[in-house]
């Protein structure tokens, strides 16, 4: 039997602003419990929400981004449940008239590109952190994630395989990080999303029963998980037993998926219009003022760097498809002649370092300062290409400055002639027989020669001294 | 309105409520009902919701900080607490 896979994503981003959705608390990660809470987000009786300018800000720009309507006039509705970490009761959310209404996404996947169409974009809060571990017969409630600002973006169920879905993740991530209204970080929980997974025998129009996968936080889990969660299906249909619709999780440590606890009751949010707060309206200035100021995004940095930096095509397209690449890029480039060299540079070397350990950029010892001050050396003979890896990979490990590397190691290069030259002489002299049969016509040694001065520098001889010096000495 | 839906509603408010007033309440609640369901029959098909009877909008807050850290007092006033963390029955998934 062949099957069809259907997924539908509801992905959650945690909006960049400085204060919660509704309360003026801060939203800065990793402060110590219960510090960054204020009467709102604790859900005092008697206090009223108010809404946070920014987040609705960055939340239409990405509806612009998307091409989505932006509902100028949207209202908060009231989503009831009982859980510790959501003090209220509830959660305010959009239900009725949600900030943005439609719109797609484009997703890159071997097969080619697909339009991901986007249901809704809406405004809600996170709740708070619970703690199941730590504490006997407890758990610990941590209220400072309690009121931060979510945008949830929900999918049509357009999504083909697992494969597409870690697209189209990734193009979520990209485009939320251009905008500039979220850092992205999957690890701290910035960007994580739900998985609505169904199968059907192929052709069948009607969809099949769907399981939810919740809150899966890195692209690599994403795969596993809709595709162990497939495969499950597959067998359970397969062997006539039939799929309940259910919450699952997936662990990472055993690669499956199974049913969250089941509540004895079904839910039922018995939404309604939260009272506490009046429709909210955005302003044709507003709104305006918004597309103005609209961030580039990475087909328009592309453009720039061809165009005023004469990076090659290939390099550029790596550096503006990442916004921690691009912004670490345009903050060095400031203090960088040759633009060319520190595109190579970024693309090259310190991109493979940042794939073996899946970093970003942002998260590595690197700074611009240290990188355009590497490049600078380079450009101006300082140092060879040779030097300038031995130094990155001390860079990488600590952070340390390039000049103090180099006079810590004595790395500096030699292109002093009278130096060179005095090393030139003595390896031709110990190669006698190589020289030979290089006059003999056995160009290919020269190579060599090259080599033995590097070895004998220790990588330290100005690699276009040794050339011109060789070559003259050769001749004779 | 029945039994099993008073006992529902009861369940998801988090109320507790005895067997001789369950049989009030469905009551009451079926009287509710009936008054407001007059409101079905009308035609509200070109109306727009009323999503606020308040004829204004919110105002928005500028994103600022503007709080100060009182973890001490809201965990003193909680049930059960420790120095960091609000504690609560243990609930898992």
């Amino acid at each position: 039997m062949t099957w069809e896979t259907v997924i539908g994503i509801e992905t959650h981003v945690q909006l960049s602003t400085k204060t919660k959705l509704f309360s003026r608390a801060s939203t800065t990660f990793g402060q110590n419990p219960n510090t960054n809470v204020n009467l709102i987000d604790c859900g005092l009786p008697g206090v009223l929400p108010s809404v946070n300018k920014e987040a609705f800000y960055k939340a239409i720009r990405f509806g612009l981004a998307i091409g989505a309507k932006i509902n100028q006039t949207s209202i908060f509705d009231r989503k009831n449940y009982f859980y510790p970490d959501l003090p209220k009761g509830y959660q305010i959310t959009q239900m009725d008239l949600p900030i943005v209404l439609g719109g797609s996404v484009e997703i890159k996947t071997k097969e080619g590109t697909k339009i991901i169409n986007v249901t809704r974009a809406h405004l809600e809060e996170d709740a708070g952190k619970s703690i199941h571990d730590e504490f006997d017969g407890y758990s610990a409630i941590d209220l400072n994630r309690a009121g931060t600002p979510l945008l949830e973006i929900v999918s049509e169920p357009e999504i083909s395989n697992a494969k597409e879905a870690v697209a189209y993740m990734k193009a979520l991530h990209q485009l939320v990080t251009f905008l500039d209204i979220s850092d992205g970080k999957m690890s701290q929980g910035s960007l994580r999303c739900d998985a609505n997974v169904s199968i059907k025998k192929k052709g069948e129009t009607k969809l099949g029963t769907r399981t939810e996968i919740k809150n899966i936080n890195s692209f690599k889990f994403i795969e596993k998980a809709i595709n162990f969660e497939i495969n499950r299906q597959i067998k359970e249909l397969e062997n006539a037993n039939s799929i309940t619709q259910e919450t699952r999780l997936y662990d990472s440590m055993k690669d499956e998926t199974r049913p969250m606890r089941s509540k004895e009751f079904a839910n039922d949010y018995r939404y309604f219009p939260e009272p506490d707060l009046l429709p909210v309206v955005i302003s044709d200035k507003e709104l305006k003022k918004i597309k103005e100021t609209f961030p580039e995004l990475p087909k328009e940095k592309l453009n720039r760097y061809v165009d005023e930096y004469k990076i090659p095509d290939n390099d550029a397209k790596i550096l503006s498809s990442s916004k921690s690449l691009a912004d670490f890029f345009e903050v060095s480039l400031e203090n960088v002649e040759d633009k060319g060299l520190l595109a190579k540079f970024l693309v090259g070397d310190i991109s493979s370092l940042l794939n073996k350990e899946l970093i970003e950029i942002n998260e590595s010892n690197l700074t611009p300062e240290n990188i355009s001050k590497l490049i600078n050396l380079i450009s101006d003979g300082t140092i060879s290409g040779k030097i300038a890896k031995v130094i990155l990979d001390k860079t990488w490990k600590k952070g340390s400055k390039p000049e103090e590397i180099i006079e810590k190691e004595g790395l500096t290069q030699i292109s002093d002639d009278k130096e060179i030259k005095k090393i030139i002489e003595q390896i031709l002299k110990e190669n006698s027989n190589q020289v030979k049969a290089y006059l003999a016509g056995k160009e290919k040694l020269f190579g060599f020669f090259v080599g033995q001065v590097m070895k004998l520098t220790q990588g330290k001889a100005n690699p276009k001294t040794v050339n011109s010096i060789l070559k003259e000495k050769l001749k004779k | 309105m029945d039994k099993k839906t008073v006992t529902t509603i009861c369940y998801l408010a988090r109320l507790k409520i005895d067997k001789e007033k369950a049989q009030k309440i469905e009551n009451d609640l079926e009287a509710i009902i009936e008054l407001i369901s007059k409101l079905q029959n009308i035609d509200t098909s070109n109306v727009e919701p009323l999503y606020n009877p308040l004829e204004k909008t919110a105002l928005k807050h500028n994103d600022v900080i503007d709080s100060d850290n009182r973890k001490e007092k809201f965990l003193d006033n909680a049930p059960s607490s420790n120095e960091d963390y609000f504690l609560v029955p243990r609930v898992m998934e």
